[in-house]
């Protein structure tokens, strides 16, 4: 069976998509390097075979920094079946006052929120695994 | 972010080193080396073409900083907009094959990556100074 495709949106502008980005590379290099994998949102926005190919008919997770909801929107235009989709700030509320960081690093109370978000997306790991064995 | 007049777009990939660096290096022309100066667009954004990042790019100058040479962020200006106004792909700075080494969290950057940083923000910073000159 194929790895779960996690993609998280990126944006550069706020801390929010580098939340995105660090939770998600936190699941796929190091909580889950073997159930699960991602691809560049920048590389599916294109549409390139190559990337269809990788994503079309795929279970996927995605993580948006805001609710353009840029990551869900592109991976299911590309084909991806979008199984779990998460917003960054729809966690905020337990960490209400906590500065996070910018779009270039994360504080320490950043990156206890990551490990947070990334913690949601091993359950999702899970509960896919579980649905499809 | 689109108040000032020459943008910047980082391909900011997920897949590979390069996409880190190109991250890092716009972000340092933001807040270290043209701050103040510059329009950062989201390429996602941008292509979904809903957040006036593609009107931003077809009046004003746009550079694109891509990690790889896929060159993803130059592709989408060029197909939504216009003509990139200027290119940078890290893999040319630094490398193919470092550049498609594991994506990196920023928790790990070592100085050996901040000057791949530094290299690439340096060569998008020589190309913005070309675009402001003639503007």
């Amino acid at each position: 069976m194929s790895k779960i495709k996690i993609v998280p949106c990126s944006g550069i502008g706020k801390v929010f998509g580098l939340l995105a980005r660090e939770s998600v590379l936190m699941v796929t290099e190091e909580k889950c390097p073997d159930e699960c994998e991602t691809l560049c949102l920048a590389h599916v926005v294109t549409g390139d075979d190559e990337v269809v190919g990788k994503i079309n008919g795929e279970n996927c997770i995605t993580m948006d920094g805001c609710a353009k909801y840029c990551a869900k929107k592109s991976v299911e235009e590309t084909g991806g079946i979008v199984v779990k989709s998460h917003k960054v700030p729809d966690y905020i509320k337990a960490h209400r006052g906590e500065e996070h960081g910018t779009g270039t690093y994360l504080t320490d109370d950043g990156w206890k929120y990551a490990e947070e978000l990334a913690e949601i997306m091993v359950e999702d790991i899970k509960e896919i695994k579980a649905g499809v064995n | 972010m689109l108040g000032n007049r020459i943008g910047v777009i980082s391909c900011s990939g997920e897949e590979c080193l390069g996409g880190t660096i190109s991250r890092l290096a716009v972000r340092k022309m933001m807040e270290e080396l043209k701050p103040g100066m510059v329009s950062t667009l989201c390429l996602p954004l941008f292509i979904a073409g809903d957040g006036g990042e593609r009107e931003f790019a077809e009046k004003y100058p746009t550079i694109a900083v891509d990690g790889c040479s896929k060159c993803c962020a130059k592709r989408a200006i060029e197909k939504y907009s216009s003509a990139v106004a200027g290119s940078i792909d890290v893999a040319e700075i630094i490398g193919e094959a470092k550049a498609l080494e594991k994506p990196l969290s920023t928790r790990y950057i070592t100085d050996l990556h901040m000057e791949y940083v530094n290299q690439t923000a340096a060569k998008t910073c020589e190309i913005f100074d070309e675009i402001l000159a003639k503007q």
